[in-house]
């Protein structure tokens, strides 16, 4: 009766949300679970017949869950997935108050669920899912999430307390696949990873954390290390050592910026994934991995999945703006921010720069983070920088200590976008990294005035 | 002029978050002065060499102390001649604990330190977070961030670097930040701490030029941009 109460007033609460186009995502979420503290474990209960499954991990938990569910439409297997950004507790209920019946019945056939780090082991706990994917673990807000070594302990106790659970883990990152190691009864972890990869890498990366082993704290010897602590190590002998792949990517090819091509596990087809990166072939063999263990889905929907399969919400999304194009790429650790640097900005150095730093309780409050990412290997970046956001002044000491210059402050949102046009032509091309709050307000304002351009033109 | 050789302590294990910025402003602006100038890495089990005149070390991840602490002990004697003999030491949250008399963690129980400082710090239940503003005699307005639980104390006579306007600092009780003991400073400032605070940074700079024996007066430098982030970080939550 008291989860029926919560569906009904979750609902209710949606439904305002929409009518008034305000309100978060995670706001239904919290109305059900102040009614009913179980929500969303019973929500769970006897619904699903084909399981659920979880991402986690650093970066890459959207892009993976929505290549997982690329692949399950190929597939024709019905779902229920959080919506973006909705990751936490109250997001995860909110998704499915959304589709439950009355009787907390969902028709889907799968839940599919990207979850925060910091909240794996209370939603794991409750919802119990039956494959775990863990992409990465990486130096990430220090004042949110804590050190990296206390989340990957409550990992380890989380999957103990999950026995039958599928664990997908990236071998290429130490602490992750030490996560899969002795585990009890001789359970397996299914490992993915990257052969070999000799694209260009950083000359400055300062982000690897990880390059010890997690148990007795003895450096590890990497024959390569292809960005921060991801690459091929090995351990002293008998000792802990990269597992060996399940899954693995090879013959990774990036051209320009448009593309990267790779081959899953010896498959004479070579994948062509539209979103450049090292990072999102990762996301491709976690996703690749997950679909065939856990769902069974054929190579051919997979490779026909992943091919049609474009960026996630603000991740490497193009917008037009007042006749220019704009790259919208997130950017929210040093680890994240280095793989777009080696992926985009090596590659186009001509373009029109802008970084929006804000310091909101989303984007993390401190942002000492900046002064870990590699801006040294942007020494010959020949296009104009513009910096805004909140943390403005900070951004633009950060690239004045890496030598740049001719970099522009604008705090105020409204005028760095008049900034922007003032200093590209019609039909340029401009790059614009933005931290999670800056990245949702540029969005609305950047797609907001491309409407009105259009509406004015019919 | 004879190049000036910074020591980075343990850069694998000790540098968490923006650690690297303190040793890219104490290079940049002596490269802006045209002073010669070497970042030298100081892994565990490896030496300090005889000749430096600046030491850094940073914070780290609890795991990773514990090693380092071992390795500091075999260390400690060459660190306290030089700081003795005038040399200047930075030390940031992590760091700053093992040059103490001890740490007591909650995973690792008491980690000695080399006591340069006379301070002892514990870890705690609080968490604290934020950014934090001091203000030092020495310095004038200091800004940083700090993410700490463990708790430092002053056993016996010690000076703190400055005054806790906002944020915790050492404790959560006595509006205390730091410590400096001759040119040595312990901090919890992160940020990066150098970058933000140029005065310090021109500080520790004119003592290592002093330590190699020889004299310069530095050229000021253009800090506009500096003190606007300054400024502007000192109003952030």
């Amino acid at each position: 009766m008291r989860s029926l109460i919560a569906i009904l007033a979750a609902k209710a609460a949606s439904k305002v949300n929409r009518i008034s186009g305000s309100g978060g995502s995670s706001f239904p979420g919290m109305v059900a679970k102040k009614i009913d503290k179980d929500i969303l474990q019973k929500l769970v209960l006897n619904n699903f017949p084909k399981g659920i499954i979880v991402v986690t991990g650093t970066n890459g938990k959207t892009t993976t869950t929505k290549l997982i569910a690329n692949m399950l439409d190929e597939a024709g297997i019905t779902y229920v997935h959080n919506r973006t950004g909705s990751n936490m507790e109250r997001g995860l209920i909110s998704s499915l108050t959304d589709t439950a019946d009355i009787s907390s019945k969902i028709s889907a056939e799968v839940g599919l669920f990207e979850v925060d780090e910091a909240f794996m082991p209370k939603v794991c706990r409750a919802i119990k899912p039956e494959t775990i994917v863990v992409t990465n673990l990486f130096r990430d807000q220090l004042d949110r999430y804590g050190e990296l070594d206390k989340i990957a302990r409550s990992f380890r106790s989380l999957f103990e307390d999950l026995p039958g659970a599928n664990l997908v883990l990236n071998a290429d990152d130490p602490l992750v696949a030490s996560l899969g190691y002795n585990l009890e009864n001789e359970r397996k972890a299914t490992y993915i990873g990257v052969a070999n990869y000799n694209g260009p890498k950083l000359k400055h990366d300062y982000t690897a954390d990880s390059i010890f082993d997690p148990f007795t704290q003895e450096k590890l010897h990497y024959t390569d290390r292809y960005f921060s602590h991801i690459g091929r190590y090995r351990g002293k002998r008998g000792g802990f050592s990269r597992p060996k792949l399940d899954f693995m990517a090879e013959d990774v090819k990036q051209k320009g910026i448009e593309n990267i091509k790779f081959v899953v596990n010896n498959s004479t087809k070579a994948i062509k994934l539209d979103m450049p990166g090292l990072f999102n072939v990762y996301n491709s063999v976690a996703a690749f991995a997950t679909a065939k263990i856990a769902l069974e889905i054929s190579d051919k929907d997979i490779n026909f999945a992943l091919n049609e399969s474009s960026a996630a919400f603000g991740r490497s999304e193009a917008l037009s703006y007042k006749g220019r194009e704009l790259l919208l790429l997130l950017i929210k650790n040093p680890t994240g921010l280095n793989q777009v640097i080696q992926s985009y900005l090596l590659k186009e150095k001509d373009r029109l720069l802008v970084f929006v730093i804000n310091d909101n309780y989303a984007d993390g409050r401190d942002i000492s983070w900046l002064w870990d990412a590699a801006f040294e290997d942007l020494s010959d970046y020949k296009g104009k920088i513009l910096v805004g956001g909140s943390r403005a002044y900070d951004m633009a000491l950060r690239l004045k200590y890496a030598g740049l210059k001719g970099v522009s402050v604008e705090p105020d949102e409204a005028k760095l976008l008049e900034k922007i046009e003032k200093n590209s032509s019609k039909r340029s091309n401009i790059f614009i990294l933005p931290t999670y709050t800056a990245m949702l307000s540029m969005r609305s304002k950047i797609v907001a005035e491309d409407e009105k351009a259009k509406e004015y033109w019919q | 002029m004879k190049k000036i050789k910074i020591a980075h302590l343990y850069p694998e294990r000790m540098s968490i978050y923006g650690d690297h910025g303190n040793t890219l402003a104490l290079e940049q602006r002596m490269n802006w002065r045209s002073i010669k100038n070497e970042v030298v890495r100081v892994e565990v089990g490896e030496k300090i060499p005889n000749d430096i005149d600046l030491i850094f070390i940073g914070g780290g991840q609890d795991k990773g102390q514990v090693v380092v602490a071992n390795d500091l002990l075999k260390k400690a004697s060459q660190i306290r001649d030089f700081v003795e003999s005038g040399g200047p030491l930075l030390s940031v949250c992590g760091g700053y604990q093992l040059l103490g008399e001890y740490f007591i963690s909650n995973d690792y129980g008491q980690i000695q330190g080399i006591g340069l400082f006379n301070i002892i710090s514990k870890a705690t239940d609080t968490r604290m977070i934020g950014n934090i503003v001091v203000q030092s005699e020495k310095f004038g307005q200091l800004v940083g961030f700090e993410n700490h639980s463990g708790a430092t104390e002053f056993i016996g006579r010690a000076n703190p670097l400055g005054v806790v306007k906002k944020g915790y600092g050492n404790n959560p009780n006595d509006k205390l930040e730091g410590v400096i003991y001759k040119n040595a400073i312990g901090t919890y400032l992160h940020g990066s701490f150098l970058p933000k605070n140029p005065k310090v940074a021109d500080w520790l700079i004119r003592q290592a030029i002093k330590h190699s024996g020889q004299t310069l007066k530095l050229k000021e430098l253009n800090d506009e941009l500096e003190n606007s982030a300054r400024k502007f970080a000192a109003k952030r939550p």
